[in-house]
């Protein structure tokens, strides 16, 4: 008998009857999230109800010394839920209760499980709503926005999923289950959870804002010959003083692909459109907006559109929404890269792709959050083609590299997970790494929380603890890297 | 006591290279006194400064403006201030990418003059003047506009520190769209120098906002008799609750009581293109007496300065409670609170006048309505040394065993500005 | 299980929260993001296995997921090739067999189902012992309504002014038997509406049960013999009143695909459901006002396979004093979807709980629904629920009593 053996048999006596999945083609199932390329069949997967079910799951892998990995909707891009073939994976599907709704105090309670817009769902007619919003958030699960940190197109001016959770009931990696409150004073313990991508403990109810709808929203489209003059006309935008809820780019390639998919008809000829969204009060939406039109005309927009309804809204954001998987239409197959660069970079790391593009022979389609330099570069290949995916692998990369050189980030959103791991020693230094291994240790000191994400190699903790107090046993011995 | 028994401390620090001097009266944390000043130029020389700490286990306490020093609880020992007046450069501000990179010794006024040329400001309201980018992160400290723009963590994007063994480290970076690692920075917002020295930060920017008015009124009688009977037109609660739930966007809302005993003054601050316009809708709101300005009330951005300093968080709908349970506080301790602050944005703070047995009295009563009726805290920023012994300083920490394991990590052998957190952290 | 099609999924999970199966259970194999995978599982050579098998079945066709996927799979087209797979390999249990025989024995045959009025009026009263001999059986006598009245359609129905169009009626098994007033009622509104209505006596099941079921042979049979008959009506449209069997018969291409002539044949018959054909129309009759609180249940055969959403909804609108209310979740199945509250009783009698909570809570007096196997499933969910006065109708007869200026109270029936 397996050491997961023994785990699944205390683990079916512990929870619900159908909560506990053994059978190999059921488990295979879960083998992926959102990024189908790495996957691992999970050892076992548990469905819990209740953070005390969570916490008795967690303490019996302590016990036996099983790794465990969280996982809500499985829509990550980052293989931040992929499963451990010798390990259990915990999964919140089940713990979907919106707790309570609170709009006095404009909070919301909810389960890890419940999607991001059913929060939005539940209070919009009330005028309020939920205002992180990812791309996936009809699927994407709250918790799992608080393990990704999840933006979404409009995190420009109302910012991420840290701004906007108040309080979290964590089970940690020993099993505990912990309150971490914005109320609390000393070190922000909650702030440090939110983005730590599972690797500090499992979030089992969320005290998540709630924001009150603006008065007014108003969405241009604005379309352009080429993407340098779009870039232009975003950088006119904010250095007006205008700060749009959303500023999003797509390039010519991009919208062939929507079109293609969904139709979207956006301006023919445009080899750039440019999204912007106003929302706010209604007098300072049409002040906005009158120093947006003005701006995009001048910076040689030739074609216009203003959405006044919520169906031109949705008409407009259409291709936008659907770029990702629209891409499917016009390449069969592609990666989705989510690299970061300070805005005013943007033409200089547009221009690299470019040569990149020539240089292996790899089509690139873009799509970004222009606003604040978020790119969403979608590398196109053939897979039948020999050699082709390894080259858009390498183009991917050498993306992340150009991030790097001015000045960017690795991941803006979809996390560094199992995908990206290996590219934080370009981003970082040992020190760097060694110091937020500290908050690791001190979570979850013998590395069961989803070892193998965010950090390259397998982190030690030591038995002592201290900083660095002469190498680890096992680092002599060469069978782990330290940083 | 680590005293002459250890001359080569001074030696070692000296030896670093770092410009050191030997701490005179104005140099106390609250209350204790170093022994020497290090006044460090780089994130290199702070480095150089811990390793030496280290190596002769002297404990250290970072300053800035050294305006909140007396704030927390005294380190247990305190051998070396490591002083960052120094480290007041400005690194970088990118104003195309909205973004601003600062020495932890930089105040926010000088801060807030290089932005305001390029047309650009932290959308943050300190209230303490002279405070410093290092002090701003170290105590969380935020003024009005929390309400609509959170607090220094909120608008954090990178940070260097130096930990106690002398490592430099980065979290975040110049980008305000990144995932990529743990963000430190929020682990060490709020952390009272007990982690590591916080060495330069990055921060998001906004525009200068191009209009900002203030909309004013006196509201007689601001809270019921007791805190059960319900919120009734002309109260404060009645007031406040339509500003915050209407669209428009204000950016603060605050109240100054200065006398539990007397009227309340409650002023909102609308900013934009549009904040005459929308300062008039307001206004509709708040009651025709509202006075619309152009110039913050004189209390505005400050905090009650009085013998003790108190801060209250607390939800947003509490305030129909929470005041009158301030008010009966007051009576039953004897002691008078001036309460200044946003209860729609969860923070109030409240100055007290009193003697130390009175304070500790009120802060006992508040404490205890605050933890116990609306899951609200009462942590004491600033009082005498008796008051804090008597009422203890922080109250309720509700994952306090995670934080003391956090420090353990960083600093197992306490020699980051020890116990200047709760539960001797 | 065409391998192309299973690699248009991206695995984005889109489809999960429109699933009523993934709502019920929260589990991915119950998803049809899990699903395809098991699908790819299957192509990729692993057994069909009794458990996937089972989270086959357990998929209730209602297409709400190739609504939500931003990719374009074509699940409908998936699940059809999957069932007729699990058709061929998988050996069920001697019970299921015998359950499945008797529905697919009685449903399609518009003969026996009149035959079994009486028996399963009597069936419900022994519902307990019915439910205990075996769960399916138990679920059709719940299901099944009180017998009405028969009515007996003329062969050609004329238009009552000038003639706008010919059209063919498909009046369906279970609607003709169960709900022979909705068929009288679609007659008398496309005929005020300007139609000839051509209502073939001898016409037979669509096809609709079998192929949602993987029974590809008896499908196609029955999709031949339909063709046949409208084409030889001669008609402008083909109008259908039960979206099932609309959504089916605008599928006969693609079920007809191996038989070239036949396939063409199928193209070249214009299948309209009711709405969609009356909102091409317009309308001329006047509608009389019909002060009634509404909410309109979306059957999933309408609005996901057929993309008909917008069509009833600004026909109920158009009725002057009408109020239509939304129920929440309305994309989310009601549990009937074909044979599925026979087959899979819990899961149905749980998603049909769950619907009725969610019409109720509308506070309308009239559910409309166009599909007779919602009317039914949300009735008995209904009258579980024992509370609240609901009456049941169908689009078509609510335009009915509006054009002819009924009392609405007569509107519907009470599923008590």
């Amino acid at each position: 008998m397996t050491e997961l053996e023994r785990l699944t048999a205390r683990l079916t006596a512990a929870l619900p009857p159908d909560a506990v999945i053994t059978d190999p083609v059921r488990l295979r199932t879960y083998e992926c999230d959102g990024l189908t390329v790495h996957r691992a069949t999970p050892g076992v997967v548990v469905l819990p109800e209740t953070a005390e079910q969570v916490a008795a799951v967690v303490r019996l892998c302590g016990d036996h010394g099983v790794p465990f990995v969280a996982r809500g909707s499985g829509t990550g891009l980052s293989g931040g839920a992929l499963p451990r073939t010798d390990g259990v994976l915990i999964v919140t599907s089940r713990m979907r209760r919106i707790i309570e709704i609170d709009i006095p105090n404009r909070r919301a309670v909810v389960e890890p499980g419940v999607t991001n817009l059913a929060i939005t769902e539940a209070v919009r007619d009330r005028g309020y709503y939920y205002a992180p919003d990812p791309s996936s958030q009809q699927v994407c699960s709250i918790g799992g926005n608080v393990a990704e940190n999840s933006g979404g197109a409009h995190c420009l001016k109302y910012g991420f999923t840290v701004n906007h959770v108040l309080a979290a009931e964590i089970v940690t990696p020993d099993g505990e289950i912990v309150e971490l409150s914005a109320h609390d004073p000393g070190y922000d313990l909650l702030g440090a959870f939110i983005g730590s991508e599972g690797t500090l403990g499992i979030a089992t109810k969320i005290t998540v804002r709630l924001s009150r709808a603006p008065e007014a929203v108003t969405t241009l489209l604005a379309a352009f010959t080429g993407i340098e003059a779009g870039g232009q006309a975003v950088s006119a935008i904010i250095a007006a003083g205008v700060v749009p809820a959303a500023i999003e780019m797509m390039d010519a390639l991009a919208i062939e692909a929507a079109e293609a998919a969904v139709h979207c008809r956006y301006p023919a000829g445009a080899g750039a459109v440019l999204i912007v969204e106003l929302d706010g009060p209604r007098a300072e939406v049409e002040h906005e907006f009158a120093a947006v039109e003005r701006i995009c005309r001048d910076s040689g927009a030739f074609e216009i559109r203003v959405a006044a309804s919520a169906e031109e809204r949705a008409a407009i954001w259409k291709g936008r929404k659907s770029a990702f998987a629209a891409v499917g239409r016009i390449s069969p197959a592609y990666i989705v890269q989510d690299g970061v660069v300070p805005r005013t970079a943007l033409p200089r790391v547009l221009a690299g792709i470019d040569r990149l593009q020539e240089e292996y022979g790899i089509r690139v389609a873009n799509v970004f959050h222009a606003g604040d330099g978020n790119l969403h570069p979608l590398v196109l290949f053939d897979d039948a083609v020999p050699g082709e995916a390894e080259r858009a692998e390498d183009v991917s990369g050498r993306i992340l590299d150009l991030c790097i050189e001015h000045g960017g980030s690795i991941t803006g959103e979809h996390g560094v997970g199992v995908d990206k791991a290996r590219y934080m020693p370009r981003m970082f230094t040992g020190d760097d790494l060694d110091t937020m291994q500290l908050v690791r240790c001190a979570f979850d000191p013998r590395g069961l929380a989803n070892p193998g994400k965010v950090f390259p190699t397998p982190r030690l903790c030591g038995e002592v603890p201290g900083v660095r107090k002469g190498a680890h046993p096992l680092v002599e011995a060469g069978i782990a890297e330290q940083f | 006591m680590h005293n002459q028994d250890m001359p080569d401390g001074w030696d070692a620090l000296k030896g670093t290279g770092v410009a050191v001097r030997t701490a005179g009266d104005g140099d106390e944390v609250a209350g204790v006194r170093p022994r020497w000043v290090a006044l460090p130029e780089s994130a290199g020389e702070i480095a150089a400064v811990m390793r030496a700490c280290a190596a002769h286990d002297l404990a250290a306490v970072p300053t800035g403006g050294g305006t909140k020093l007396h704030w927390g609880a005294p380190p247990t020992r305190c051998d070396v201030l490591v002083d960052l007046c120094c480290m007041n450069r400005v690194i970088e501000h990118a104003a195309g990418d909205l973004v601003v990179r600062a020495q932890a010794g930089v105040t926010v006024e000088a801060l807030a003059g290089v932005l305001a040329a390029e047309g650009q400001e932290l959308a943050l309201d300190v209230p303490v003047p002279g405070t410093t980018v290092g002090g701003l992160l170290a105590t969380g400290i935020a003024g009005p506009r929390r309400f609509r723009r959170g607090t220094a963590r909120d608008l954090l994007i990178g940070v260097t520190v130096v930990l106690a063994d002398g490592t430099i480290a980065k979290s975040g970076g110049k980008v305000v769209k990144n995932v990529a690692g743990y963000d430190l920075g929020k682990l060490l917002t709020g952390s009272y120098g007990t982690l590591g020295i916080i060495a330069d930060a990055t921060f998001r920017l906004h525009p200068l906002p191009a209009a900002r008015v203030w909309v004013t009124t006196t509201v007689a009688r601001p809270v019921t008799e007791t805190e059960r009977a319900p919120a009734v037109a002309g109260f404060l609660p009645a007031t406040v609750a339509p500003v915050t739930e209407s669209p428009l966007e204000p950016s603060a809302v605050e109240i100054d009581w200065p006398d539990v005993d007397g009227p309340c003054t409650l002023a909102v601050l609308v900013e934009g293109a549009a904040a005459a316009e929308r300062a008039k809708t307001l206004r509709e709101l708040t009651g025709e007496a509202a006075e619309v300005t152009e110039e913050p009330p004189p209390w505005w951005n400050r905090l009650p300065d009085d013998d003790a300093l108190l801060e209250l968080r607390a939800c947003p709908a509490a305030l129909a409670r929470v005041l009158p349970a301030l008010r009966e506080a007051a009576h039953a301790s004897g002691a008078r609170p001036a309460i200044r602050g946003s209860l729609a944005a969860g923070t109030l703070h409240i100055g007290l006048r009193g003697r130390p047995g009175q304070i500790a009295d009120f802060v006992g009563l508040a404490r205890d309505h605050a933890e116990g009726t609306y899951d609200g805290r009462v942590i004491v920023l600033a009082a005498p040394e008796e008051t804090a012994r008597r009422a203890g300083i922080w109250g309720r920490v509700g994952a306090l065993p995670l934080m003391r394991r956090v420090k353990e990590r960083f600093d197992p052998d306490h020699r980051l500005s020890p116990g200047r957190l709760a539960g001797g952290v | 299980m065409d391998p192309e099609l299973i690699k248009d999924c991206v695995h984005c999970g889109f489809c999960l929260p429109t699933c009523p199966t993934y709502v019920l259970w929260g589990e991915e194999m119950d998803s049809p993001r899990g699903r395809i995978h098991l699908m790819g599982q299957h192509v990729e050579g692993t057994p069909l296995t009794g458990v996937m098998a089972g989270h086959f079945d357990a998929c209730l066709g209602c297409m709400a997921c190739v609504t939500a996927c931003p990719s374009g799979v074509r699940y409908d087209r998936l699940i059809e090739q999957t069932r007729a797979v699990v058709e061929r390999e998988h050996v069920r249990p001697p019970d299921e067999v015998a359950i499945r025989a008797l529905v697919f024995a009685l449903f399609p045959y518009r003969r026996r189902l009149r035959a079994m009025r009486l028996p399963m009026r009597l069936a419900r009263r022994l519902r307990a012992f019915l439910e205990r001999v075996h769960p399916s059986l138990g679920a059709m006598a719940e299901l099944a309504p009180d017998a009405p009245r028969p009515v007996r359609l003329p062969p050609l129905v004329r238009a009552r002014r000038r003639r706008r169009a010919r059209v063919g009626l498909l009046t369906g098994c279970v609607q003709g038997e169960f709900f022979p007033q909705v068929n009288a009622a679609t007659a008398r509104v496309l005929a005020l509406e300007g139609c000839d209505v051509v209502i073939p006596p001898r016409q037979g099941c669509c096809g609709a049960l079998s192929l949602h079921s993987g029974r590809e042979d008896e499908a196609k049979r029955f999709a031949r013999r339909t063709i046949e008959t409208f084409e030889r009506a001669g008609v402008d449209a083909v109008v259908v009143n039960a979206a099932g069997c609309g959504s089916s018969m605008k599928d006969y291409a693609e079920v007809l695909a191996g038989e070239p002539g036949w396939a063409a044949r199928a193209r070249a018959l214009p299948t309209r459901d009711l709405a969609e054909f009356l909102t091409e129309l317009g309308p001329v009759a006047e509608r009389h006002p019909l002060p009634v609180t509404v909410a309109y249940h979306d059957a999933c055969h309408l609005a996901h396979a057929q993309g008909v959403r917008a069509q009833p909804r600004a026909l109920l609108r158009a009725i002057p004093g009408l109020e239509l209310r939304e129920i929440e979740e309305s994309a989310i199945c009601c549990g009937s979807a074909g044979t599925y509250n026979i087959f899979q009783p819990e899961a149905a009698r749980e998603l049909g709980d769950r619907k009725a909570e969610r019409v109720l809570a509308t506070g309308a007096r009239l559910l409309v629904s166009a599909n007779p196997g919602c009317t039914m499933q949300i009735a008995a969910a209904v009258r579980r629920a024992g509370k609240g006065e609901l009456r049941i109708a169908h689009t078509a007869e609510v335009l009915d009593a509006s054009l002819r200026g009924l009392d609405p109270g007569m509107l519907g029936w009470s599923p008590r």
